[in-house]
């Protein structure tokens, strides 16, 4: 992980343009805060007053009001501090709307590709997780921070009108201490080693039990314990750190305050001796001074809820900032309508500067209404000529044409429409069968849909569903079968009505058998179409007019097809 | 607190009591406070004292402000020690107790479980011991001390406070039940919504396929829109429970103060006492308010305590006696003698008694269908699993006298699921012989056929192999973990199914480039496939229903 690439403040004022506070819910947590906070300190500076002012013996008359103010902040504090913890979580929560969208909207023109490529662990997770630890910016953050403030401010000015100088002592103690708790906050946070150490310690026990068998045949469960002890101990440390700076604050503010009250009191006794000050008021300036400072430790927790939100502010606007490998031209050509022929001419793509091309000066054309199949082992490119054609990633050499227009003086989304396609395992979406297959176009007729689940040899298992095409995927499509999500799959393919069908591993998830007839159907289904077939085996090709084997990112056969099969499957230990 | 968890647990106790006394002190605090401020006031309004003569107890009364603030750090530095310590210790036994039980106990589904249980789960419990349970104790013990004061000092306000405090356990009943119900209720929804958002995230490529991202954009924002009024839903009735006890104690303070005002009226107590009375009564509460924000640690610590206690209850098999040095694999004869295993999960043996013997340099194949014990056997002959009976000797040398370490570097193993650890392509066949030069890492790699799979992957043999994205096919994997036992070098090579994931001529090309290292070892094959290890000579079916020694069938 990189240290502090932007710096803090940069980062905070990135995310903050982002996603700007929700101003209106964020004032009212500040005033239900500040209110609260008075009506704690009110509690107890009110009931002093009461019980000074009672002592005089005055009458009942004469504290009815003081009476009647300490009961109602009594019972209001609870409120107030409820409604302020509902208010604060609803303006951090709201926030993350706008991250979310944004992230997506970054991460759109870099996938598939370099998302694929990204570092360790599960980058979806992480982005999910990341943006909600956004929220505490606002509400562990801002929110907290301005209350402080403004207590402080009001404590002082409560001061200042009893005895001027009272708010002098007040105002310099608590300067001290809302700028020194965060400030050692802010110091003891967990560094990025530490976090980075969090995550790896996860995979290292997991790798332990999972690889337990390994580690023993080899001897090396010693080595995997003494990783796990060092980042546990290394953990430990940062724990050790932390609660040395929890441990500071608590120790700051309590001098502070001590300072404080034992400060104001004295200025508070000699005022009334020297009858500068209303005696039943003395109580208020020490009761004042010590509940003003109940808020400071809160800066400490916004300071340490800051780190947390710059270190995940900061790999999020590094996801963001990585450069789209591909961008629209500035006037972008359109496509010559109608069925077109599809060239990839000389096609050279690599993923990453210095690595092996995935492609290597591939040609294939397809012609309106082919079929072809492409072959190969994994890792030989296949995948790779998919990207090339719906432009997911930019060609080093070479160029992909539209009926004679090179694809990149052409608009994405407009090379695209020209495409549909079936990847490895579907890939749907919650929702149900209804949904998924009219996904890329919502308003397609009945018969379309009809058609395509017929092709797509749903028919009858639709019917047999009880609540049929209303049913149900799940999140993407988890109560179907391998089989089913790919068959749903193809079914919303073939509505999608495009010129060129890309599909890549059909068969997969069924045997042999099955996988034949599902494809022999597609191809009928298909029929004027051009089809593109991706398989790593394919047991008949004589449905196709050519078959390009491909191995190591070049075309090593290219032929008709013919009832023999192919097989390129599995691993290429003797190539 | 709990005897189960050993070393760690008594280190947590001790944890435990120190954080408890520095919470006990600071609440002690709070009463010293408020005697001193009580009787400054008292003494300066009725008794007309001037600064100077009030002056000790105002710094008196600082003094307590400020030791309250240190209790706080040393409270603080223990309470996050204790987290820590207790966490990190119980980890450190959970793992190592974990590699005692051995392999064939951790197999299976338990990993995941045994997993969080290392990680957040010994995490949760040091948070229980180490905020929580304190937290119990001060709650338990503060407000009693201090009632006890107040009722000897003023016995009208100990009723109030009594009274209002007879209010918290049912309030507590009542709130924290619909608070876990509606937490749990919430649960589902909103795993599925974060479970939407990851759907979308990784449906991009389908979503720009089809022209739909402005869909994908909308759900986004729909689904945040709908995780947040969930999340809110769930935060108003979890929130409850602390409403109704700041409730009660804003009403103690409150109701306190307005009798004592009510009794100064006619004389009935002294302003000393009132104003004491008022400012420690908020004390009553406060223990019980932190225990209760530390709540939710109490549900996670516990489940974890007692997920960690059950794993360190499982006793390890005895180790054997070690007292023998290791016959030369190159010379003895491999024997297993009536060997058995049984798991106590299962009730047919995963391995019935198995016979036989293979010389030095023989070659012997296991065949037989799945479920008849192929695996458990070379697990057996790899010192992986307990028997349940018989023995495996070496020569005449029974392996549970000899050291397992020097077992283990006799032995070459690739299992039928190889484990591929979060590290490098080259730390992963180093696994086999961490000290091994790039020279030998190379030989192995050819051995294995791995050279067109490391030259494929972009960053070679720096690729980390468990990084998403970085596809490697089973036979891939496998044959990452026979290059590992080629660096291993072990004389006695035994192969789980070796070849189930190749296709005949990759078999066979494996075939040849292992034969140079397979020469001179012992070789034991458990196979459908049994073209991987050449020239054969033996091949023993384990299919038969009942067999008390193995059938030899010809090649």
């Amino acid at each position: 992980m990189r240290r502090d690439p932007q710096g803090t403040g940069t980062t905070l004022r990135r995310l903050v343009s982002v996603s700007p506070p929700p101003w209106g819910r964020l004032a009212a947590a500040v005033a239900l805060g500040v209110l609260t906070s008075g009506a704690t300190i009110g509690l107890l500076a009110g009931s002093g007053v009461l019980v000074d002012k009672a002592a005089t013996r005055p009458g009942l008359g004469a504290i009815a009001g003081l009476l009647a103010v300490v009961e109602v902040v009594a019972v209001a504090r609870a409120p107030l501090r409820y409604a302020e913890r509902l208010v604060a979580h609803d303006a951090g929560l709201r926030a993350l709307a706008r991250w979310r969208v944004w992230l997506f909207d970054r991460l759109e023109p870099l996938s598939p590709a370099p998302l694929q490529t990204w570092r360790s662990g599960d980058l979806a997770r992480r982005l999910v997780a990341d943006v909600d630890a956004l929220q505490d910016l606002y509400l562990r953050g801002l929110g907290p921070l301005v209350t402080a403030v403004v207590v402080a401010v009001v404590a002082v000015v409560v001061e200042g009108v009893l005895v001027p100088s009272a708010a002098l002592v007040l105002g310099a103690c608590l300067l001290v201490a809302l700028v020194g708790a965060p400030a050692i906050a802010w110091a003891g946070r967990p560094r990025d080693a530490d976090r980075a150490v969090a995550g790896s310690l996860s995979a290292d026990v997991v790798d332990l039990v999972q690889g337990a068998a390994e580690l023993i045949a080899f001897g090396r469960s010693a080595d995997q314990l003494a990783r796990i002890e060092g980042a546990t101990a290394r953990l430990d440390r940062a724990a050790r750190r932390q609660s040395r700076a929890n441990g500071a604050v608590a120790a700051l503010v309590g001098i502070c305050a001590a300072a404080a009250t034992a400060g104001v009191l004295a200025l508070g006794v000699d005022a009334v001796a020297g009858h500068r000050l209303e005696p039943v008021m003395l109580a208020v300036l020490p009761l004042v001074a010590l509940g003003s400072f109940e808020v400071a430790p809160a800066l400490g927790a916004a300071a340490s809820g800051l780190a947390d939100v710059v270190a995940a502010g900061q790999r999020l606007l590094d996801i963001g900032d990585e450069t789209p490998p591909i961008v629209d031209p500035d006037a972008p050509r359109p496509v010559p309508a109608g069925p077109v022929e599809v060239v990839l001419r000389d096609a050279r793509l690599r993923y990453e500067t210095g690595a092996p091309p995935a492609l290597d000066g591939v040609t294939l054309t397809l012609a309106p209404g082919s079929k072809t199949a492409l072959v190969g082992p994994s890792g030989s490119g296949k995948t790779s000529v998919l990207h090339a054609l719906l432009r997911f990633w930019p060609l080093e050499a070479g160029r992909v044409e539209l009926g004679g227009v090179p694809t990149e003086l052409v608009a994405q989304h407009s090379v695209r429409a020209r495409f549909a396609t079936v990847v490895e395992d579907g890939d749907l979406f919650a929702g149900s069968i209804a949904d998924n297959v009219r996904f890329a176009r919502p308003d397609a007729p009945e018969a379309d849909v009809d058609a395509a689940l017929s092709a797509a040899q749903l028919t009858r298992w639709v019917a047999e569903l009880p609540l049929g095409l209303a049913t149900p995927v799940g999140e993407r499509g988890a109560r179907l079968s391998g089989g089913q999500r790919q068959r749903v799959a193809l079914a919303r393919a073939l509505v999608a009505d495009r010129p060129v069908l890309l599909l890549d591993e059909p068969g997969g998830g069924l045997d042999q058998a099955s996988a034949d007839r599902l494809l022999a159907d597609v191809l009928a289904g298909a029929e004027g179409r051009t089809v593109v077939v991706i398989s790593h085996r394919l047991a008949d090709t004589s449905g196709f007019g050519a078959v390009a084997e491909l191995a190591a990112g070049r075309v090593v056969s290219l032929g008709p097809g013919g009832p023999g099969g192919l097989d390129g499957s599995e691993d290429r230990g003797d190539r | 607190m709990d005897r189960r968890l050993g070393a760690a647990g008594s280190r947590g106790r001790r944890f435990v009591l120190g954080a408890s006394v520095l919470g006990l002190g600071q609440s002690a605090t709070v009463v010293v406070q408020a005697i001193l401020l009580a009787s400054v006031i008292r003494r300066t309004l009725q008794a007309g004292a001037t600064l100077s003569a009030v002056l000790p107890q105002v710094i008196g009364l600082g003094v307590a402000i400020a030791a309250r603030g240190v209790l706080g750090w040393a409270s603080e530095w223990t309470t996050g020690r204790g987290a820590a310590a207790v966490g990190g210790a119980l980890r450190a036994d959970l793992v190592r107790h974990m590699v005692a039980l051995g392999p064939s106990w951790l197999a299976g589904e338990r990993a995941g479980e045994l997993a969080l249980s290392a990680t957040s789960g010994a995490d949760a419990v040091g948070v229980y011991y180490g905020r929580y349970l304190p937290q119990i104790v001060v709650a338990a013990l503060a407000p009693v001390g201090v009632l006890a004061w107040v009722g000897a000092t003023d016995w009208v306000s100990v009723l109030i406070l009594l009274g209002l405090l007879a209010a918290v356990p049912p309030a507590m009943v009542v709130f924290g039940r619909r608070a876990l119900e509606a937490t749990n209720r919430q649960w589902r929804g909103l795993s599925s919504l974060s479970a939407h958002l990851l759907e979308l995230i990784q449906g991009l490529p389908t979503l720009r396929a089809f022209g739909r991202v402005d869909y994908g954009r909308r759900e986004v924002a729909e689904a945040t829109e709908g995780l947040r009024r969930a999340t809110l839903r769930t935060l108003r009735v979890a929130f409850l429970s602390s409403l109704s006890l700041e409730l009660l104690a804003g009403l103690g303070t409150g109701l306190v103060a307005m009798v004592l005002g009510l009794r100064l009226l006619d004389g009935g107590t002294t302003l000393y006492v009132a104003l004491a009375v008022i400012l420690v009564s908020p004390e009553v509460f406060l223990p019980l308010r932190r225990a209760s924000a530390e709540f939710h640690s109490s549900a996670e610590g516990r489940s974890g305590e007692t997920r960690i206690a059950a794993v360190l209850a499982v006793a390890p098999g005895a180790p054997g006696a070690a007292t023998t040095a290791l016959p030369d694999p190159h010379r003895s004869t491999l024997v297993l003698e009536e060997v058995t295993v049984e798991f106590p999960d299962r009730s047919t043996p995963a391995l019935s008694p198995l016979s036989l013997r293979v010389e030095p340099g023989q070659r012997v194949a296991l065949i037989g269908p799945s479920g008849s014990g192929k695996s458990t056997a070379l697990h057996a002959v790899a010192g992986l699993v307990p028997l349940s009976a018989g023995r495996i000797l070496l020569g005449d040398v029974d392996r549970l006298d000899v050291d397992p370490e020097a077992w283990y570097r006799a032995v070459s193993w690739v299992p039928q699921r190889p484990h591929l650890f979060s590290t490098t392509l080259a730390e992963n066949i180093r696994l086999g012989d961490p000290g091994a030069n790039d020279d030998r890492l190379a030989e192995a790699i050819a051995a294995a056929g791995l050279e067109e799979v490391v030259a494929r992957l972009p960053r070679g043999l720096a690729t980390a192999v468990s990084e998403r994205g970085t596809t490697l096919s089973t036979g891939e994997r496998h044959r990452i973990a026979i290059a590992r036992a080629v660096l291993h070098d072990g004389p006695i090579v035994v192969l789980d199914e070796p070849g189930s994931h190749l296709d005949g001529a990759a078999r066979r090309s494996l075939a040849r480039s292992l034969a140079g290292w397979l020469s001179n070892k012992t070789v034991l094959v458990a196979a459908h496939h049994l073209g991987v290890v050449e020239d054969l000579e033996r091949v023993v079916d384990l299919g038969g229903l009942e067999h008390t020694s193995a059938t030899v069938a010809s090649p």
